[in-house]
């Protein structure tokens, strides 16, 4: 019973981390209709920054999630403006195609700058854990869940309940009327892209603290951001959360009771159930 | 003689709202039925009902005296039911000529499995709308009236028994409406039951046999085209009550 | 088709055809991978380009074809012919059981459908002890590149051969319906749901003779390179840069972007990878529609080409 408990919340604060990793994607997917085959290698590249920051300057890894986020936002303004703009109103499929092309670009460039070897992101209060009860919770695993869950729930708030937010939305759904509202399109695609990539660089940050990062960490984290986001679903910024605890606790579950080899099964079976039987997401609107 | 379209009590609900309320009428062989009622009447919702697109939330259609309960859009198109579109969306990658061939590959009884016959069809049914010179160009590079009429041919093209019609003169001059007038009542001639759904009420009143008036989904009026069009409910369905 | 693209189709043929006899050893061997790519991108337009479902999904018939063949030559010691129709009918099998499901659903959701069965492949591969697990199998050898080569070379002749066949057969004019407008297809008469069925399985048979070949080539498969996701993204990269829904597209993309992959590993080795990115980035934004639409229009257009690619799609 206890081993159970301790693996729902070992799940739990997975699932955490994992809607962070996927709030990003979400974002750029559900408002700009751009599907990021590449948000993989930002969370990536925003790992690395953040142990630069560390291993170079000594700034504390949580601490300093802030400047890896600026950071991130000013490369994601720039690729939206200067390239994914180009595309937007192509197919969406196209999307796809360029995204894979930045990953393998991204992935080349973070290989020949960073080398292929493994680095962790190690404070010293890394090692330690927080003893409630019977349950053991790693204070790195416990600091990442509660940054996930507060900046979910600030993009949510941003989305729905700021100007920025609403204009933002609102470019998304109609872009002649945005124009005539003042806003200038160009700008915000690049504003929300710069934001979702933030997220992602965010996300890599908190990553580094609770596992290794190399530079081809991002494919595998691209698929399984998109599963999060599909599960929870695009409408709903919280779809994150309940996309990525869902996740969390399955993948614990399985690693338990299965074998580790099919947690990856599991997770991709839910998400071709869920876009089968509600491809709108848990969250979502029933189709 | 059995009509060749029965629609009994047919209902169709979208989460709260009823789109067609216990609607029943009949198409007989060779005529020619006009469907009118305002905006939101569910004119279109009736003719996806037809067609096979959306399935009813109760009641059935018989074709040909048999229920159409369960026959999926495909088989129902192939038993001789073709339907234009009101939002016309023609086969834009594809020649004009190959949107009408697919209707003729595909059309009742399974249509033609050789491509140069059914080219060939496609080609005689374009002629017949009056599209014969515009062949080959692209089938997004037509303008309107000609989508119109190409829509016709590929519904036409199918070798359709009953051929519903969803506002085929939206949008077009005089001139043009007269043309399209003269189509249907080639197509009519042709042996073809026609189910017409229109706004403009001069053109469906000259060219219908009989008149159906529909109102927020409800049949309100059923019968010859003076008389329904003089009825009360009819008026009042599009003017609004008179103030007294 | 007029005579003289019929005889440079030939002319490039028989070229082909003879580079065993007059091309280098690694010539042969870079040969034998383009044209098993070329055969994977064709079979990918039949389901992407031709029925407008992009599936993200292929690789796993492509595993299947490598698996079908390992088993019956491994395990059951059956010659090689009788190991690819067994790879073929596991193909044909499984694209109708996930077809069924997965084919409902549009678009990107379809990719995305597609892309999560291509992940879990492997994993339920590997747990299956016939297939040698984790380790995975050794096929009996056969050092004869050329056979290899005139295989694959006679496999993509057959896939062509159908993307032609579909250009002017009542199937292949059902599939571009179902592309352009699938409602509007199923009520002109289109049995939508059998036929996008028959093109995910056709295509995913395309895709298994690939693996087939391929594992008897190599001597050696395991769950990670049979179900090799980076396939999938290989062959619709290939496929989109030549021209989806044509009939050569997908052949000139798979030997233009395998030559230029080639020629920069040779010079430039580390940025090969780096390069290959580059110009697929550059290929999505210049030349959306595929090198088949630019060669066409370029010579009305001229370079204007590619600033009106970007100015109909930009923001």
């Amino acid at each position: 019973m206890d081993l159970l408990a301790q693996i729902l919340i070992n799940g739990i604060l997975l699932g955490g981390l994992y809607a962070v990793m996927a709030l990003g994607l979400a974002l750029v997917w559900g408002v700009l209709n751009i599907v990021n085959l590449a948000h993989g290698a930002f969370i990536m590249l925003g790992a690395y920054v953040s142990w630069y920051l560390y291993t170079y300057a000594g700034v504390d890894p949580f601490l300093g999630l802030p400047i890896t986020a600026m950071v991130m936002f000013v490369i994601g303004y720039a690729v939206q403006r200067g390239l994914l703009n180009l595309i937007v109103r192509a197919p969406m499929f196209n999307t796809l195609l360029i995204t894979f092309g930045l990953e393998v670009v991204l992935t080349y460039l973070a290989q020949l700058a960073f080398s292929a070897d493994f680095r962790t992101i190690n404070p010293s209060y890394a090692g330690n854990s927080i003893q409630w009860g019977p349950i053991v919770l790693p204070v790195a695993r416990l600091l990442a869940f509660g940054v996930a869950i507060a900046l979910t729930v600030a993009m949510w708030l941003l989305l729905l309940h700021t100007r920025l937010g609403r204009a933002i939305r609102a470019t998304a759904q109609n872009l002649v009327a945005a124009r005539l509202y003042g806003v200038e399109p160009r700008h915000l695609y690049a504003v929300t892209f710069g934001i979702g990539i933030a997220l992602a660089g965010t996300a890599g940050g908190l990553y580094g603290t609770v596992s290794q990062i190399n530079p081809y960490i991002g494919a595998a984290l691209t698929a399984k951001s998109f599963a999060i986001s599909i599960i929870g679903g695009l409408d709903n910024p919280l779809g994150v959360i309940v996309g990525g605890l869902f996740l969390g606790i399955l993948e614990s579950l399985t690693s338990l009771y299965v074998g580790s080899t099919f947690a990856d099964v599991a997770s991709f079976g839910v998400l071709v159930l869920v876009l089968m039987v509600r491809p709108n997401g848990l969250l979502g609107k029933a189709a | 003689m059995t009509p060749i379209l029965e629609i009994k009590h047919v209902t169709r609900r979208f989460a709260g709202l009823i789109a067609v309320d216990d609607v029943s009428f009949m198409l007989q062989r060779g005529e020619i039925l006009g469907v009118i009622g305002p905006n939101g009447a569910g004119k279109t919702t009736l003719i996806s009902l037809i067609s096979g697109t959306l399935a009813p939330s109760s009641g059935d259609v018989f074709f040909e005296g048999r229920s159409l309960a369960h026959v999926p859009a495909y088989r129902r198109a192939r038993l001789g039911i073709g339907r234009t579109f009101q939002i016309m969306r023609p086969f834009p990658g594809l020649s004009v000529l190959d949107n009408v061939a697919v209707g003729a590959l595909f059309g009742r009884g399974g249509g033609q499995a050789q491509l140069v016959k059914a080219r060939e069809q496609a080609r005689a049914q374009l002629d017949f709308v009056g599209l014969g010179a515009n062949v080959d160009q692209r089938a997004d590079e037509l303008g309107g009236p000609g989508r119109k009429r190409l829509e016709l041919a590929k519904a036409l093209a199918m070798q359709p028994k009953v051929l519903l019609c969803d506002e085929v003169m939206a949008g077009l001059n005089l001139v043009e409406i007269e043309e399209v007038i003269e189509v249907i009542r080639k197509v009519r001639n042709e042996g073809i039951s026609i189910l017409v759904i229109e706004h403009v009420i001069k053109a469906i009143k000259s060219l219908s046999d009989r008149l159906l008036v529909l109102h927020h989904g409800e049949k309100i009026a059923d019968g010859e085209p003076g008389r329904v069009l003089a009825s009360q409910d009819v008026i009042e369905a599009y003017l609004g009550k008179r103030r007294a | 088709m007029n005579a003289v693209r019929i005889a440079v189709v030939l002319a490039a043929l028989a070229i082909l055809a003879a580079v065993p006899w007059f091309g280098s050893d690694v010539l042969i061997q870079f040969g034998i991978n383009a044209l098993l790519l070329a055969v994977l991108a064709q079979g990918w337009n039949i389901i992407g380009g031709y029925t407008g479902y992009p599936s993200f999904g292929n690789s796993v018939f492509y595993g299947l074809g490598s698996y079908g063949v390992a088993i019956a030559m491994v395990q059951w010691q059956w010659p090689f012919g009788a190991g690819l129709v067994f790879g073929v009918v596991l193909a044909a099998v499984f694209a109708v059981l996930l077809g069924m499901p997965v084919l409902r659903l549009k678009g990107h959701y379809f990719a995305i459908a597609t892309l999560a069965l291509a992940q879990v492949m492997a994993a339920i591969v590997s747990n299956v002890k016939l297939a040698g697990r984790n380790i995975g199998l050794v096929l009996p050898p056969l050092n004869n590149d050329r056979l290899f080569y005139e295989l694959s070379l006679g496999l993509l002749v057959l896939a062509t051969l159908t993307i032609f066949w579909l250009t002017r057969s009542r199937f292949g004019f059902g599939l571009i319906a179902i592309r352009e407008n699938e409602e509007g297809a199923a009520v002109m008469g289109v049995n939508t749901t059998l036929y996008k069925t028959l093109a995910f399985a056709l295509s995913g048979i395309f895709s298994a003779l690939a693996g087939g070949i391929h594992a008897y080539w190599v001597t050696f498969i395991d769950p990670e390179s049979a179900f090799d996701i980076s396939l999938n993204v290989k062959m619709i990269i290939m496929a989109v840069f030549g021209g989806p829904g044509t009939v050569l597209g997908p052949v000139v993309g798979a030997f233009s972007l395998s030559a230029i992959s080639e020629f920069l590993s040779s010079e430039i080795t580390s940025l090969a990878g780096l390069f290959f990115g580059v110009v697929v980035v550059a290929a999505v934004v210049l030349m959306p529609r595929g090198l088949a639409d630019m060669l066409r229009r370029i010579r009305r257009v001229g370079w204007r080409y590619f600033a009106e690619n970007i100015r109909t799609h930009r923001l």
